[in-house]
């Protein structure tokens, strides 16, 4: 199709505001920060920076608090995503079989999701205090300790609060959109199944899931996204403390950045977080794919 | 027998969904109570999950409204919120009316390039978006949030509403050129009135991240008054030794509520939007 110079006009004026905005805004600063990823770049020094090459990825690759950070994030994102997807579905099965309000829980399993992160976060932090209402209900109500645990004291502790807020308040998001796709596997399926005396797991395994096999792998890129995302939730709940035992990667780029002034370390580390999530998701597909032909 | 034996499951059915659905809202029903409670009640032990008919109180709540600064923060975050969907939703639909639609050199590349920016953490950009920010004097300017929140949602924006635009017919595109219309009545007469329901969903996922959005805020903005709700929620911890509670929890109900009243009024755009980049595969 050829098009006259008007609208070549028109076209490039609907492109422009939204080219202008993501470039400037979007696309500078990433460029702008694999450029700083190689220079020795500190708080207040606009002006004057050496080139050192793959120095802040070799001083960030062999820093211990990094790799507390790291694998605080792998073990986060391990936990929170295929919890989040089991329950989820679980609940999305349950409402899809029930014949009157549905559209009631649907709404109300997905308000944790509504709730902002900081809210949510100070609600837990609230819940999990030393002197919390969490504690009084282990120790005095249900006798499972004797002590009242420091939950935001020590790391498997602080990290254990952060997971369960992931989960809780990701079930409603992965309970929509399973919801969804439980919809769109054909109801003939499971009758045809039913007729030749298919049991309720079988027809789970055999037609469900590979029903909803897209959404799944939807679901697993976006959460692992979402789990590399983590950073209000540890940031309010315990601050990275203790020390930095319960850092995860980006509230441990922003001390860098923002405490310590490491700006071309941060840089250097949010290359290697996007770089890591690329291959994840590069992974994921491919791992849904194999599972396609085989 | 076997209606029976099916009334027994779905009874069992809704009471594990009441169950689930008591765990789910017990944090948010705690937050409600503790902030009507008196202030003075939060440090005593043991903690009780409801307060007493008796003690129940606004005091939070008369605390929270008489502060002038929470009420500006309240409006600056509806006029950051506001202004980001408003413009998100202009520029989103222009660029995915212009990518669905039109071929020109560099398309496919460009929209590509659009959606691999997903993957990349907001936060990880924060630090060249800081000294942006700085160089462009928006730091501590609550207009200097916007344009960076509309960057943001962008990519997403875009991906949501080109799928609709593909499912409106090329047709109707046809028959208004053969009018004499040009690109721009299409976008206006075709494109913006068939795409409502998509620009709609988008709308509501952007509302939500420009007001409850947190780390950007808190790095640029640090006046009193210039602060959005989430960074005035936040606020209350290291003012003082101890947090008071019922403070942070009233004034957390407060900036629920719009949010609230959105979501349930508009849940069949937001489930649209949600399971649209879903279902498809």
């Amino acid at each position: 199709m050829k098009y006259d110079r008007k609208s070549k006009l028109q076209i490039a004026l609907l492109l422009l505001p939204g080219l202008l905005i993501f470039g400037i805004f979007t696309v500078y600063p990433i460029v702008r920060l694999f450029w700083m990823s190689f220079y020795k770049w500190d708080f207040g020094s606009f002006l004057e920076q050496d080139f050192i090459g793959l120095e802040n990825y070799k001083t960030v690759l062999q820093d211990d608090n990094f790799h507390i950070a790291f694998s605080n994030t792998i073990l986060y994102t391990l936990i929170t995503v295929p919890a989040q997807m089991l329950i989820g579905l679980a609940v999305a099965m349950l409402i899809n079989s029930v014949n009157h309000v549905k559209i009631g829980f649907r709404v109300a399993y997905y308000l944790p999701v509504v709730t902002s992160w900081v809210i949510a976060s100070l609600v837990f932090k609230y819940v999990f205090n030393t002197e919390g209402l969490l504690n009084y209900f282990l120790v005095n109500v249900l006798h499972v300790t004797s002590q009242n645990i420091r939950w935001l004291d020590y790391r498997w502790g602080g990290m254990t609060v952060a997971m369960l807020l992931g989960i809780w308040k990701g079930i409603g998001w992965n309970m929509v959109v399973f919801l969804a796709a439980l919809q769109t596997v054909p109801v003939e399926l499971y009758e045809s199944a039913s007729l030749d005396g298919a049991g309720g797991l079988q027809k789970f395994v055999h037609i469900t899931l590979p029903g909803i096999r897209s959404t799944i792998l939807f679901a697993l890129v976006m959460l692992t996204i979402g789990g590399f995302n983590v950073y209000t939730s540890t940031k309010l709940i315990t601050g990275g403390k203790p020390g930095h035992d319960t850092e995860v990667v980006l509230t441990w780029m922003y001390y860098k950045a923002f405490s310590n002034g490491k700006f071309g370390y941060s840089a250097a580390l949010s290359f290697i977080i996007a770089f890591v999530l690329a291959i994840l998701a590069v992974v994921q597909f491919r791992l849904m794919q194999t599972k396609d032909e085989g | 027998m076997g209606i029976h034996k099916k009334n027994v499951v779905q009874i069992i059915i809704y009471a594990l969904l009441v169950a689930g659905l008591v765990i789910v809202i017990l944090p948010m029903i705690y937050m409600v109570s503790t902030s009507l409670k008196p202030n003075g009640a939060l440090y005593e032990y043991p903690p009780r999950f409801f307060p007493d008919l008796k003690e129940i109180t606004a005091e939070n709540y008369l605390y929270i409204l008489k502060q002038k600064k929470f009420l500006v923060n309240f409006a600056n975050s509806i006029f950051v919120s506001g202004v980001t969907v408003a413009l998100s939703a202009i520029v989103s639909s222009s660029l995915a009316f212009v990518i669905a639609r039109f071929r020109f050199f560099g398309r496919r590349l460009l929209f590509g390039f659009i959606i691999l920016t997903m993957i990349i953490p907001g936060t990880t950009m924060i630090v060249p978006q800081y000294e942006l920010a700085v160089k462009i004097h928006a730091i501590n300017s609550i207009f200097g949030l916007i344009p960076f929140y509309v960057a943001w949602v962008i990519p997403y924006s875009t991906f949501m509403i080109k799928g609709f635009v593909e499912n409106i017919p090329r047709e109707l595109d046809e028959a208004t050129y053969m009018d004499g219309g040009d690109v721009w009545t299409v976008y206006k007469n075709v494109m913006i009135p068939l795409a409502k329901p998509g620009i709609a969903s988008v709308s509501i996922f952007n509302f939500l991240t420009a007001w409850e959005e947190f780390p950007w805020a808190n790095t640029v903005i640090n006046d009193d008054v210039k602060r959005t709700l989430p960074i005035a929620i936040s606020g209350f911890f290291g003012q003082h030794q101890f947090t008071q509670w019922g403070y942070v929890f009233a004034l957390s109900v407060l900036s629920l509520i719009p949010i609230m009243v959105v979501f349930i009024s508009c849940q069949r755009f937001f489930v649209k939007g949600l399971t649209a980049g879903s279902v498809k595969g």
